[in-house]
């Protein structure tokens, strides 16, 4: 991990509550899917904290990273202000990637809400080594949808209210395709917690493995100060989301 | 520029330290600042058993500040001199052990335990933690329980002895000087305030513990002024901690009276701000003709 100042190349709203932002990457380590890095948009003491953000893609020859994140807070409403050429203050890679599967695996990604950001970078990444999946994008309705070619194009996308694609939630698509998982299959998830909850009450039933990217408050984003603790099943009984996660495999949380 | 601080039989070579609970045991930030330049790192408080913490959430954001209640989750003292003292004692910065626990006897065997590390400079003793049942702050707001404690630890060490005191309470300087009567070296002010924040959609305390410990810039003038006054009740060292962000910031507790100073919730926004606030001293005192840190003393009657 390093703290670097970031130039930012591109900040633009994609959908009616996505924005994606484009920045420069400067540590020697390539940073894979599922890991994060930590903002702060403005030196001032209000907001006082740096942020935690999943990465949303890595482009090597550029060396440019990129997230995706919901304008609701004073944070992000800072962060969709800046423009090109502005800089922002960033600590990463931080926390552990989500694993890569083999060759025989087949690996469904699902998508929830602003968990999409990992989720599309694990996705780029199994089709760059041309790896078997299925990624599912949940949503509210269409105009949450991100104006996103690789979205579009490799994502089956659920809506809420079924303004487009699979009406129903995530789940429900993924209940939808029970038929196709095998013995090889591997679910991948980031997005709210009843979302994941459901993800890992799926594999449980189908006795597949599932790994997902949780979100927590967080405060050092190093492994220092044990705030962003979340409950895991065994002991000690708690686990730091920011140095043991943001990925676990989804039977090690203690969804109670 | 002279910037050691002299504690008891110990020195630290510059004033800038960083804060208990903020530090982790110091390698979660090897990456990302230079750890030499530091006077001395507090650690993560250690108690006898390792403690899990607090029920979660255990942080929430406040105006300028943090509320926490991490309920001092650290592996014990045990597993502390066994997997943490090996990174701390290759640095040249002092190692304050940040000590709590639940009972006298408890703090008292914390330091046994931890006695045959010679690489460890000195404790701050944790009577002040507003998050946890037993012990804690019930030490930490008693004069005659702060005398009795700070007495048995003094004979269980000759080290450096700092009491980490708490805001909470009425008069702060009869607890500084209860601490300076059973033998401490120094005082540490302040620990966090208590705190609350509700929940009025859910109408509930966002902290299940209900309250936490507040800390960060929104604290930084209680810091001051407190500093100040224990300062001139006491004739020991007394180490200014709240809401530090940068030189200026630390400068106010060196003027107020304070001879060394602790970053806390700021290594949480940069980790760069311990150094950046010694680079900022260290101007500052060049450009004012200040030659020692207690020079810093003689402005403010």
């Amino acid at each position: 991990m390093q703290q670097f100042s970031a130039n930012i190349f591109s900040n633009s709203k994609i959908s009616n509550c996505f924005y994606e932002m484009v920045f420069s990457w400067k540590p020697n380590t390539i940073p894979l899917p599922g890991q994060f890095v930590t903002i702060r948009a403005e030196p001032n003491t209000s907001p006082l904290l740096r942020r935690p953000f999943a990465l949303s893609g890595f482009y090597e020859s550029k060396k440019r990273c990129s997230i995706i994140y919901q304008k609701r807070g004073p944070v992000t409403t800072l962060l969709a202000g800046k423009s090109p050429d502005e800089q922002i203050d960033i600590i990463g890679p931080l926390g552990n990637p989500f694993p890569i599967p083999g060759k025989k695996n087949k690996a469904i990604l699902i998508a929830g809400g602003t968990g999409i950001g990992p989720v599309v970078f694990l996705c780029s990444r199994l089709k760059n080594l041309n790896l078997e999946y299925i990624s599912i994008f949940g949503a509210k309705t269409k105009s949450s949808i991100p104006d996103n070619q690789f979205i579009k194009q490799n994502f089956v996308i659920c809506t809420d209210d079924g303004s487009a694609g699979y009406k129903g939630t995530t789940t429900d698509y993924l209940k939808s395709i029970s038929n196709l998982m095998t013995s090889d299959t591997i679910l991948f998830a980031c997005g709210p917690q009843p979302m994941l909850k459901s993800c890992n009450d799926f594999a449980c039933s189908h006795k597949l493995p599932c790994y997902v990217s949780v979100e927590q408050i967080m405060a050092c984003g190093v492994g220092a100060c044990m705030g962003c603790a979340i409950k895991i099943t065994k002991e000690p009984g708690f686990a730091r989301a920011c140095k043991e996660g943001p990925v676990f495999k989804s039977t090690e949380i203690d969804w109670n | 520029m002279n910037l050691t601080v002299n504690i008891g039989n110990g020195i630290f070579h510059n004033p800038v330290c960083v804060a208990s609970g903020t530090f982790g045991y110091g390698s979660e930030y090897e990456s990302l600042i230079d750890l030499n330049k530091l006077g001395a790192i507090f650690t993560k408080a250690v108690t006898l058993e390792p403690r899990t913490g607090n029920e979660i959430p255990r942080i929430i954001e406040t105006p300028s500040g943090i509320l926490n209640s991490i309920g001092l989750a650290n592996v014990g003292v045990k597993r502390f001199v066994q997997e943490k003292i090996s990174f701390l004692e290759k640095l040249p910065c002092a190692t304050v052990v940040n000590v709590a626990g639940s009972t006298e006897n408890e703090y008292i065997e914390v330091i046994k335990n931890l006695e045959n590390c010679k690489s460890i400079w000195g404790y701050e003793i944790n009577v002040s933690c507003p998050n946890v049942k037993h012990g804690g702050l019930a030490f930490g707001t008693n004069p005659f329980q702060i005398e009795n404690l700070t007495k048995l630890l003094r004979q269980a060490t000759p080290k450096p002895l700092i009491i980490k005191l708490t805001p909470n309470v009425t008069d702060i300087t009869t607890i500084a000087k209860a601490a300076q009567d059973g033998g401490a070296d120094a005082v540490s002010c302040i620990n966090t305030l208590i705190g609350m924040v509700i929940d009025t959609q859910k109408k509930v305390t966002v902290l299940p513990m209900k309250t936490g410990g507040l800390s960060g810039p929104a604290i930084r003038p209680v810091g001051v002024a407190l500093t100040y006054k224990v300062s001139r009740a006491v004739s020991i060292p007394v180490i200014g901690i709240g809401g530090i962000m940068d030189a200026d910031d630390a400068i106010q507790y060196l003027l107020a009276g304070a001879s060394a100073i602790q970053v806390g919730t700021g290594n949480f926004v940069d980790p760069s701000m311990a150094v950046n606030v010694l680079e900022g001293i260290k101007k500052y005192s060049e450009r004012e003709n200040i030659n020692s840190i207690n020079e810093f003393h003689s402005f403010i009657q």
